[in-house]
């Protein structure tokens, strides 16, 4: 019986069909090809939901579908699909967020009367696609080459205008920096082939599960360096972290995404909300069987991802634009993500990475909401008193600002506080490191509340500071629905998983993303991760006082950024309160000077030492190859005067040629003897 | 019976006389005529050494070479016609325009 998930499949090719359509025949169909896309969209978020219920039902699939590289005593290179829990959620995310992103695009773009349609809707079907094929890849191989298309979209839609001087840079700067983090992947991809022989996720020669067996001495596996087995996964571990912590923009490589938001509005939605940002969390979720075994690189991606989470919120703290704001709210959102993967908490990153998606795709799209209004004017002190003039955005934006913010009841409450409960609970259970995290995580919980607030009281409150926020532009259905949509999603998915609730009142059974994930394949579930975790768990007062302690913490703290910012910001006529920062607000403005100081990499480190290598090329390697080829001209313009026209020299040089012959072979043979 | 030296030397002498004819001659018509001798000479081997052995593969052989031979000729002097309407003559030392 052919079940749904046979159509898996599908749920890929329909986007890329979209931007075939798109490109091809964009031009000549109404709406520049959104519709294509939005019918994609459609069917891919229609298949995925079917198939979220089939994998809720225990059915997974793991099938290869195309061999494109085989050898007899080699390893075969092949495409494939894996659905179980985790890519099922995942699916039903980028499709659902696709899809209002295409819809909001009616807005954004057709309505403004944009260009280049055609191009627009095709960047963002291949988006879409390239982002779904790396959900359901069932190997390294093929995961690395949809992260890298997912990267290339990212360049196309950033600098979708290529006219202006901003975006192409932007573009490119994404392109190199998240290059340069895949640099490493690629080498931990080819480590991993070198190691296991198999890139496999799941199945019998599943490289997580052969890295296991290798651990309890089942069997041998290759490793370089002279290492043994743990310190060579750790190595492998850490390159392929690279990738991830360029294209989850976290410290050091980060400095890629606020740049990024040079591009369309609804891109920067799909972009940190569903696509690319999310795929470098979700490929450490993806592989957090092989993570798991290797405790040194499980404490990096924690202390990456606290530090992080610490990092951005500050430099959102002082922001003008509304984009830039919420670019470093998602750089710290990842970092939370990726403390909740280092300190063993699978199940609540990746709820966080569910309710990110929402809250932060409705934050995307209700600032692309505000910006249509303000004429595309981003400067949030142009604006002030928009929530009586456009209400549904207000409430919408404020729903995703609750969830961002981490108020309960609020998805992001749930998600955030579970991630933070995990490090706690690890980090009592013997980690420093973990409690380290920890607290710059909470530290960051103050500063993302003041922020979130400071830019909803600056948007929405007070009294209008311009002419275009006294008579904003108004929004249609295609912009109010996605919003109206994602507002309730942030509102509510924080239910699926309320574990504090269990914890605390003992009601069993309501951590249905815990069940959820629990199911498939057995060393692909949440419940075979914990049982490899490294970390053992200690409680203050009990696991339901930990529980209520650390939720208590970590509400205490976001409200008391958010009473801040409402004291500073919720007033009339609001003021510049950076000024009172001094030298700080400088650095907080340049970003800590993190372009800078790679800029001086770049030119102070790197240019030397290529010049360097420039003059070895130059005069060696070139210089043997030029050497070789003047020898021969030299020879060459010798030896061919002996061509000289005259057929009598030929026959002379015949016949001693033929005399020289048997004279040799008359010495050789003895004839002379 | 001729013992099969007295052959070899004809053969040789023979074909000495055509290399000298190809190394001091100019004329065109004389590099062919040379040509023909350091053949027959080869010819004349093969014929002896099939007498010799009491095995006519050899003399067969040579009315295959002497059919070619004629072709040869056809073509050579083919070529001398060609070299005489391009060069006003047929000595070949003039005939230099095929050098580096």
């Amino acid at each position: 019986m052919a079940g749904i998930l046979d159509f898996a499949p599908a749920i890929v090719l329909l986007p890329f069909l979209s931007f075939l359509i798109a490109l091809g025949a964009g031009r000549y169909m109404p709406k520049g090809g959104a519709l294509a896309g939005i019918g994609a969209t459609a069917g891919s978020f229609v298949l995925s939901i079917a198939t979220f219920f089939a994998v809720s039902g225990g059915q997974t699939y793991n099938q290869t579908i195309y061999t494109w590289a085989e050898g007899l005593d080699a390893i075969n290179l092949t495409f494939g699909l894996l659905i179980d829990p985790l890519s099922s959620m995942m699916l039903v995310i980028v499709t659902l967020v696709a899809l209002l992103v295409h819809v909001f695009s009616l807005g954004y773009m057709n309505d403004e009367g944009e260009t280049g349609l055609p191009r627009y809707y095709a960047g963002l079907g291949l988006f879409t696609a390239s982002m779904l094929g790396f959900v359901v890849a069932d190997n390294l191989l093929m995961a690395f080459m949809f992260f890298e298309l997912v990267g290339l979209c990212s360049y196309l839609l950033i600098g979708f205008h290529f006219r202006q001087d901003g975006p192409p840079s932007a573009a490119k700067k994404a392109f190199l920096v998240t290059r340069f983090g895949d640099y490493f992947f690629l080498i931990g991809v080819v480590a991993v082939f070198a190691t296991f022989g198999s890139a496999a996720f799941a199945g019998p020669d599943a490289f997580p599960v052969l890295a296991e067996e290798a651990l309890n001495g089942e069997h041998s596996v290759n490793t370089f360096l002279g290492m043994g087995e743990q310190a060579w996964f750790t190595v492998v571990g850490l390159l392929v972290l690279g990738g991830v912590v360029g294209k989850s923009a976290q410290f050091p490589l980060h400095t890629w995404l606020p740049d990024a938001m040079e591009g369309p509005t609804p891109v920067s939605a799909l972009i940190h909300a569903a696509t690319m940002v999310a795929a470098g969390v979700y490929l450490v979720a993806r592989m957090y069987g092989f993570y798991v075994l290797t405790p040194t690189t499980l404490a990096i991606i924690a202390l990456i991802g606290g530090f992080t989470a610490l990092f951005a919120a500050t430099m959102g703290v002082v922001k003008k634009e509304i984009k830039q704001v919420l670019a470093y709210s998602t750089i710290s959102q990842y970092g939370y993500m990726m403390l909740g993967l280092g300190a063993g908490g699978y199940v609540a990153a990746t709820f966080h990475l569910m309710t990110h998606a929402f809250f932060k795709a409705l934050l995307f799209l209700g600032a692309g909401s505000v910006i249509i209004a303000m004429h595309h004017n981003e400067n949030m002190w142009d604006m002030g008193g928009l929530k009586d003039k456009m209400p549904v955005t207000y409430y919408a934006f404020l729903s995703g600002s609750l969830a961002l913010a981490g108020i309960v009841p609020f998805a992001g409450f749930w998600s955030k506080d579970e991630v933070l409960y995990e490090t706690l609970i690890h980090g009592l259970g013997g980690s420093p490191i973990l409690l380290a995290a920890y607290a710059m995580g909470l530290l960051a919980v103050f500063f993302t509340g003041f922020y979130t607030f400071r830019m909803v009281f600056l948007t929405f409150h007070g009294e209008p500071r311009s002419g275009t926020a006294r008579d904003p532009h108004g929004v249609r259905w295609n912009v109010k629905g996605p919003l109206a949509v994602l507002g309730v999603l942030a509102a509510t998915t924080g239910l699926v998983n309320m574990v504090p609730v269990e914890k605390l009142f003992g009601i069993e059974g309501i951590d249905f993303l815990h069940q959820f994930l629990d199911g498939s394949f057995s060393s692909l579930n949440a419940h075979h991760y914990a049982e490899l975790i490294p970390y053992s768990s200690g409680y203050i007062g009990g696991e339901a006082g930990t529980v209520a302690i650390g939720a208590a913490v970590s509400l205490g703290f976001a409200l008391g950024g958010a009473a801040l910012a409402h004291v500073l910001y919720n007033v009339p006529e609001p003021v510049e309160h950076t000024d009172k920062l001094g030298s700080i607000k400088t650095v907080l403005y340049n970003n800590y000077y993190q372009d800078e100081y790679q800029v001086w990499i770049a030119t102070g480190v790197v240019q030397p030492i290529s010049r360097v290598l420039d003059k070895f090329d130059q005069g060696i390697v070139d210089g043997v190859v030029n050497g070789i080829s003047s020898v021969s001209l030299f020879a060459g313009g010798r030896v061919k005067r002996i061509q000289t026209g005259v057929v009598s020299n030929y026959a002379a040089l015949l016949t001693l040629g033929l005399t020289a012959l048997l004279l040799g072979l008359g010495l050789l043979g003895g004839w002379f003897a | 019976m001729v013992p099969p030296q007295y052959y070899l030397l004809l053969s040789a002498a023979v074909f000495c006389i055509g290399i000298f004819g190809l190394l001091t001659r100019r004329n065109a018509l004389l590099f062919l005529m040379s040509v023909e001798l350091m053949l027959n000479a080869a010819n004349i081997n093969l014929v002896a050494f099939s007498y010799y052995w009491g095995n006519v593969t050899g003399q067969t052989f040579t009315l295959f070479t002497l059919a070619l031979a004629a072709a040869e000729v056809a073509v050579g002097l083919g070529i001398i016609l060609v070299l005489y309407r391009n060069f006003d003559g047929v000595d070949v030392t003039n005939a230099t325009t095929m050098r580096w």
